[in-house]
């Protein structure tokens, strides 16, 4: 039991920085006022009201449709990469996957930022278009252009997981299978996907989470039109002031994740495997 | 009626990155053999299973299966099946998925699957763990799934890599029993990888001694034992004492100063010779009966006999016998000319 004083700090800093924000959050959400002015609070259900018989709804099933299909974009594209990485040598698996993370050292706006001037009406993928002599394309300020910013920034960590739990896989589980008399597809249906789902698992919440509640991503590229719910609980703090409405939609947006985690823990627990998740 | 060849292998020889691990293997099968590829780590044995298994492809050679050259078909498409060194089972399935995983992918149909895993599960001891899952098995239970999930798909030669060595003793010496008796009722060709020299000699019909590549020895375990073609093959099977020695002409070997009587011939005259003896063929007698003299050195008891050093002028035989004498005594030793084994000198980059 002596190092329970050390623990002291961390149960501090959890306090002051994760139960009390979240208390409050919770507090805010189910009751409305002057944001400013504690006296005026009352507690009620209209955030949530509000927020299930207005167009919010759709906002939020868009985000999701747009964190879905993010999601499996990176899996289609990730896993691939992954299963290839993880078939070659230790020493050009390493500069391979060092090449995935290396972006990632670099700002995450200055990134985003960076599709911008490709995209652009005057970007430089319009200008060679232009050049070839073809009208000039509406590249930015669509759903196209939020979706390919989010797996373009999301991939890593499709493929980290992926990756890790593919190369720890055990080749002489797949000179098993080859034995018992099943060829290279059969047997990755039937041995190393099934084997490798812990890392798909993680991969996609670790896309799926920051694609539904990403709004520098969607504010961006997808311009005024591409409103996403993280973009409605930006505007509720920032513009509106309404700090109830936006944490009573933070509070729906978490309960939507958490449902999300433990729909895929389930379904992992079900097909267990080995080497066993990240998180 | 002779029995055919099921496994031919010709001329094999095997290369990593430059380095040869198979100099000219040339090794034939028979049907129904229970064959073990015996020597220490790195003699290339596991090599020469994965090359059978089509695992590898070898660097020259042919694999002939059955009158038919297999060198090239992938593992998938062989008639042979493997019982991996850690198992390899597959973590996901449980133990009735994990047998009938051959069954599956040749379409079986299910209720045939299921009377074959049964009817498996019966010849290993294991009936109703169907729905068990691999990590609630224990290392020889595992073994035995192992053993099940090949040998279901029938196979006319199955492959076993070490399959003993994460076992505890007592539990391998059971299961050298349980196989052999297994390899009999199912009647297929068992081609048994191992570095356990007893586990050779308990279990196979025929031995293959392997040492840096090569093939040093094919015989049933009695002639390995007995008559082993060089001091590695001498050495690695059971123990032995071995001497230099001078050949003066058939017959005649002279070794420690003494001239002894032996049963070997077709040595050139005055040949230098290694002599090999086993510890048990040395007798012990009264000091002035022996041919040899030397004091005991030390004595350890070792169940069914004593082990025993004991020094002489210029060598330290080690003798097993059921006499004790008393460490510092003078003991006479004799040999009996059949016990002598001549060896040609091999210098060592020829092994």
């Amino acid at each position: 039991m002596k190092f329970k004083r050390y623990s002291i700090p961390y149960s501090l800093w959890l306090l002051v920085f994760i139960v009390i924000p979240l208390v409050l959050v919770v507090y805010y959400a189910f009751t409305t006022g002057d944001s400013q002015d504690f006296s005026t609070f009352q507690f009620n259900m209209e955030n949530f009201k509000r927020f299930f018989t207005h167009i919010y709804t759709s906002v939020l099933l868009r985000s999701v449709n747009l964190a879905l299909v993010s999601t499996v974009l990176c899996l289609l594209l990730g896993y691939p990469i992954a299963f290839i990485i993880s078939k070659e040598k230790e020493k050009t698996r390493n500069i391979l996957i060092l090449f995935f993370v290396i972006p990632m050292w670099m700002n995450f706006l200055l990134r985003t930022y960076a599709w911008l001037a490709l995209l652009g009406k005057n970007g430089i993928i319009n200008i060679i278009i232009t050049k070839l002599g073809f009208q000039p394309l509406d590249l930015l300020y669509n759903d196209s252009a939020v979706l390919l910013g989010m797996v373009y920034n999301f991939l890593p960590f499709m493929v980290l997981p992926i990756y890790s739990v593919l190369v720890k896989l055990d080749p002489k589980l797949v000179e098993a299978a080859e034995d018992l008399g099943a060829n290279r597809i059969i047997t990755f249906l039937k041995v190393i996907f099934p084997l490798s789902l812990p890392g798909v698992i993680t991969g996609i919440s670790m896309v799926f989470i920051p694609a539904v509640s990403t709004f520098v991503i969607s504010s961006l590229l997808g311009g005024n039109k591409s409103n996403l719910i993280g973009n409605l609980i930006e505007q509720q703090f920032r513009y509106t002031g309404d700090w109830h409405f936006g944490s009573a939609m933070s509070i729906i947006l978490m309960i939507f994740i958490l449902l999300t985690m433990i729909f895929s823990y389930k379904f992992d627990k079900e097909k267990e495997g080995d080497g066993g998740g990240l998180w | 009626m002779e029995k055919q060849n099921i496994i031919d292998l010709k001329n094999i020889s095997m290369s990593f990155d430059g380095e040869k691990v198979l100099k000219d293997i040339n090794l034939y099968v028979k049907e129904n053999e229970f064959l073990t590829l015996l020597g220490p780590s790195g003699c290339g044995k596991t090599t020469t299973l994965r090359i059978i298994g089509g695992f590898e492809s070898p660097t020259e050679g042919k694999v002939i299966f059955d009158g038919k050259d297999i060198t090239d078909v992938p593992p998938y498409e062989r008639q042979i099946n493997t019982v991996f060194q850690k198992y390899a089972l597959f973590p996901h399935l449980n133990v009735y998925d994990n047998i009938a995983f051959g069954l599956k992918i040749k379409k079986t149909p299910k209720d045939v699957i299921k009377e074959k895993v049964e009817e498996m599960l019966r010849l290993v001891n294991l009936q109703g763990y169907e729905k068990r899952s691999i990590e609630q098995l224990s290392g020889g239970q595992q073994q035995r799934i192992a053993i099940a999930r090949a040998l279901v798909n029938e196979p006319k030669v199955l492959l076993l890599d070490e399959p003993l060595g994460a076992l505890d003793l007592k539990l391998r010496k059971e299961m050298q029993i349980e196989l052999k008796s297994m390899q009999k009722r199912v009647g297929i060709t068992f081609i048994y990888v191992t570095h356990d020299q007893e586990e050779a000699l308990t279990m196979s019909d025929t031995v293959v001694v392997m040492d840096k590549g090569r093939i040093q020895q094919i015989g049933t375990p009695i002639d390995i034992y007995n008559e082993p073609k060089n001091s590695f093959v001498a050495d690695f099977i059971g123990e032995s004492n071995i001497i230099d020695g001078i050949m003066h002409e058939d017959y005649i070997v002279e070794f420690s100063g003494k001239v002894f009587q032996c049963v070997d011939k077709g040595f050139q005259k005055e040949e230098d010779v290694e002599v090999v003896i086993r510890p048990e063929d040395i007798e012990i007698v009264a000091s002035n009966d022996g041919i040899l003299k030397g004091v005991v050195n030390s004595v350890t008891f070792k169940g069914v006999h004593y082990e025993m050093f004991v020094k002489s002028d210029d060598y330290e035989w080690m003798i097993h016998s059921t006499i004790m004498k008393d460490v510092g005594s003078e003991i006479g030793m004799t040999i009996k000319p059949e016990n002598l084994h001549i060896m040609k000198k091999v210098k060592s980059d020829e092994i």
